[in-house]
């Protein structure tokens, strides 16, 4: 009886070292041969997909600015400083003369940003946004400053990003609403019997195929930016 | 052959009887590292009988075996950290070289170059011998350990008894490195890897045993030779019993070279790093570099006694470079067969990463536990059960193959 015991323990220990090394053995094979599993990205060559609605380096698009400082003065941190005359005529040095305010500085002083999207809030051309720009860093504390007039931060590729992912938010609100709308519709319809909830359901996935596209082109701007 | 009692005894003891043999291993040693070196090299160059020409091929001996430890050390690193980060759904070192071969390179290097810091309360004698007695407990056993036909620095005619009886020395280095360092972490790893090394190496001797009583000599060339028919005569194969006592060999092997699930004396989530925590720089390079090669000396024994050395039992390879046949397929032969051998022990070395990178460490009663209530008895009772096998049945295990197969 306890030989019985003694060679059945043997034999399960036997059995679960063969489970789990069959486990091992499957993610080794399939991760070397099928580049299944692996999860590590190969961080300055290939990067991840940034969601839409991250916030990293601010995007400005300068030519809608009016310079009315509200993000300015918005700021929880007064980080950033504006410089420029509005309405006035004639080009400045190093600046950037929109059809309704000359700019002379626009700056993000990103040692002192939280990245909390305010500014982003108040704006009334809605020139002003949380891009999708991360990897920032510096060998200095005044580089940390950043002009967004005449430091290029974003190339052509992230600008078509930003594009992207404010209509990606848009979208999004409106599809927030029309679902809440619906499920109000839907609450209504109940009491006549009639529920039709797969209808939020159906739109998720749709949005999720658009950032494939990103990958590639930061992959290719990350040379050029840098 | 040593009788069984002896052989049994030496083993538990270890170092303490190595002695006994001495005059045997030098008067060995001499002679085959001699002959060793005249098929390397022109007669003109060794004249015989001199003693720095011993000298000089014992010297060229030790060079090449660690030449080739060094290599495979930094071969190994860089395959365990794959394997690992393959199982882990990583993908490890990818920057240095192509996926990262050239990283142990650069790795060893920055080892190297690091600070050597001795602490202040510890044995300053014993602190510093402590790694160089570890490496040199494993570099010894490499003495009687063939690379490949003719590779072999001693063909010494107790080749299986010398590994077993010198691991002992390694047991050693590690009490004086952990006692030493005046340090709780490295005294507890010091217990533990005493218990350990100690315990374990009976199950290796008894498998060793059941492999002398097969092949009927310790010498680790003739053990092969005996395994030169196919792949029914390795020794693993030769019986259940063996076959048994090949598992136990490999369980017994892995805590033997403290490796996971028996890496208690150097338990990271316990004991900072056992043994060796008060080490850096150059020093903890030995302790690895000693690790790595015993990994490789346990794999290529097993290699050796179960698994046919280098012979694949494909008589179309084997045949290459036979006796009579000309220069150049005598040089494709040795390769070939220096190949195959550390092919299949890189093979054994894998598997014991996979193992490392499967099972979680396990706890010292258990480990005591598997040595001497599950290892030991079942390996005596396969000792006898070989024996007897053997008395039985000659040395066919699959009656249905011809006993050519097995050179009988």
């Amino acid at each position: 009886m306890a030989l019985g015991k003694y060679f059945s323990e043997i034999f399960a220990v036997g059995k679960s070292v063969g489970i789990g090394m069959g486990i091992t053995m499957k993610y080794f094979l399939e991760s070397l041969l099928l580049r299944k599993h692996t999860s590590t990205i190969q961080y300055p060559r290939e990067r991840d997909v940034i969601p839409a609605r991250h916030r990293g380096i601010h995007f400005l698009e300068t030519e809608k600015c009016v310079m009315c400082w509200k993000c300015s003065d918005i700021c929880p941190v007064d980080c950033i400083y504006i410089e420029g005359v509005r309405g006035a005529d004639g080009v400045l040095q190093d600046g950037y003369r929109g059809s309704k305010a000359t700019l002379s500085k626009f700056t993000v002083d990103y040692t002192v940003c939280i990245f909390c999207g305010l500014c982003e809030e108040p704006c009334p051309t809605q020139c002003i946004h949380l891009g999708p720009e991360y990897d920032y860093h510096a060998t200095d504390r005044t580089m940390m400053e950043k002009n967004l007039l005449t430091d290029r931060v974003y190339t052509q590729e992230d600008e078509k990003f930003v594009r992207w992912a404010r209509e990606e938010n848009e979208r999004l609100k409106a599809e927030k609403a029309k679902a809440h709308a619906a499920g109000k519709a839907a609450g209504d319809a109940k009491a006549a019997g009639d529920v039709k909830p797969a209808a939020t359901a159906k739109t998720a996935p749709a949005a999720k195929t658009a950032p494939a596209a990103k990958t590639d082109s930061a992959a290719k701007a990350e040379g050029e930016a840098h | 052959m040593t009788p069984m009692s002896t052989f049994l005894l030496a083993s538990l003891l270890g170092a303490d009887a190595a002695p006994l043999q001495r005059g045997v291993a030098t008067e060995q040693a001499s002679i085959h590292i001699e002959g060793f070196l005249q098929r390397l090299m022109p007669q003109a160059f060794i004249p015989q009988g001199t003693w720095w020409a011993a000298g000089l091929s014992m010297l060229a001996a030790c060079l090449a075996v660690f030449a080739f430890i060094n290599v495979f050390a930094l071969f190994a690193v860089w395959l365990e950290r794959k394997v690992s980060a393959h199982m882990q759904c990583r993908l490890g070192p990818m920057e240095v070289g192509w996926h990262g071969v050239l990283q142990t390179i650069a790795d060893g290097l920055k080892l190297t170059a690091k600070e050597d810091i001795v602490p202040r309360d510890v044995d300053r004698i014993l602190y510093v011998l402590g790694p160089l007695v570890v490496f040199a407990g494993v570099f010894v056993r490499f003495v009687p350990l063939p690379f490949g036909e003719h590779l072999i620095a001693s063909d010494l005619n107790i080749g299986l008894f010398f590994i077993a009886a010198v691991g002992s020395v390694e047991v050693l280095g590690v009490i004086m490195a952990g006692w030493s360092s005046n340090n709780k972490w490295t005294l507890f790893g010091t217990i533990r890897a005493a218990t350990q090394m100690v315990s374990y190496e009976v199950p290796i001797g008894l498998a060793f045993i059941a492999v002398a009583v097969c092949a009927g000599t310790l010498s680790l060339v003739s053990i092969v030779e005996a395994q030169k028919f196919s792949v029914a005569s390795w020794f693993c194969f030769r019986d259940p019993f063996l076959f048994v006592l090949c598992l136990i060999y490999a369980i017994a092997s892995l805590a033997e070279c403290k490796r996971a699930p028996f890496d208690l004396p150097e338990a990271e989530s316990e004991l900072v790093s056992g043994f060796h925590t008060e080490y850096s720089g150059i020093r903890f390079a030995l302790f690895f570099l000693a690790e790595y090669a015993a990994m490789y000396l346990v794999s290529a024994v097993a290699v050796v006694a179960f698994f046919g050395g280098w012979y694949t039992g494909i008589p179309a390879i084997d045949g290459i470079g036979a006796e009579g046949s000309g220069g150049i397929a005598m040089a494709l032969g040795l390769f070939i067969k220096a190949s195959v051998l550390i092919g299949k022990s890189i093979g054994i070395v894998f598997v014991q990463m996979w193992v490392r990178w499967t099972l979680p460490r396990v706890r010292l009663d258990q480990m005591m536990h598997l040595c001497l209530k599950v290892l030991l008895p079942i390996a005596l009772v396969c000792l006898v059960g070989s024996a007897f096998w053997r008395l039985a049945f000659g040395r066919t295990f699959l009656f249905i193959l011809p006993p050519s197969w097995f050179g009988a």
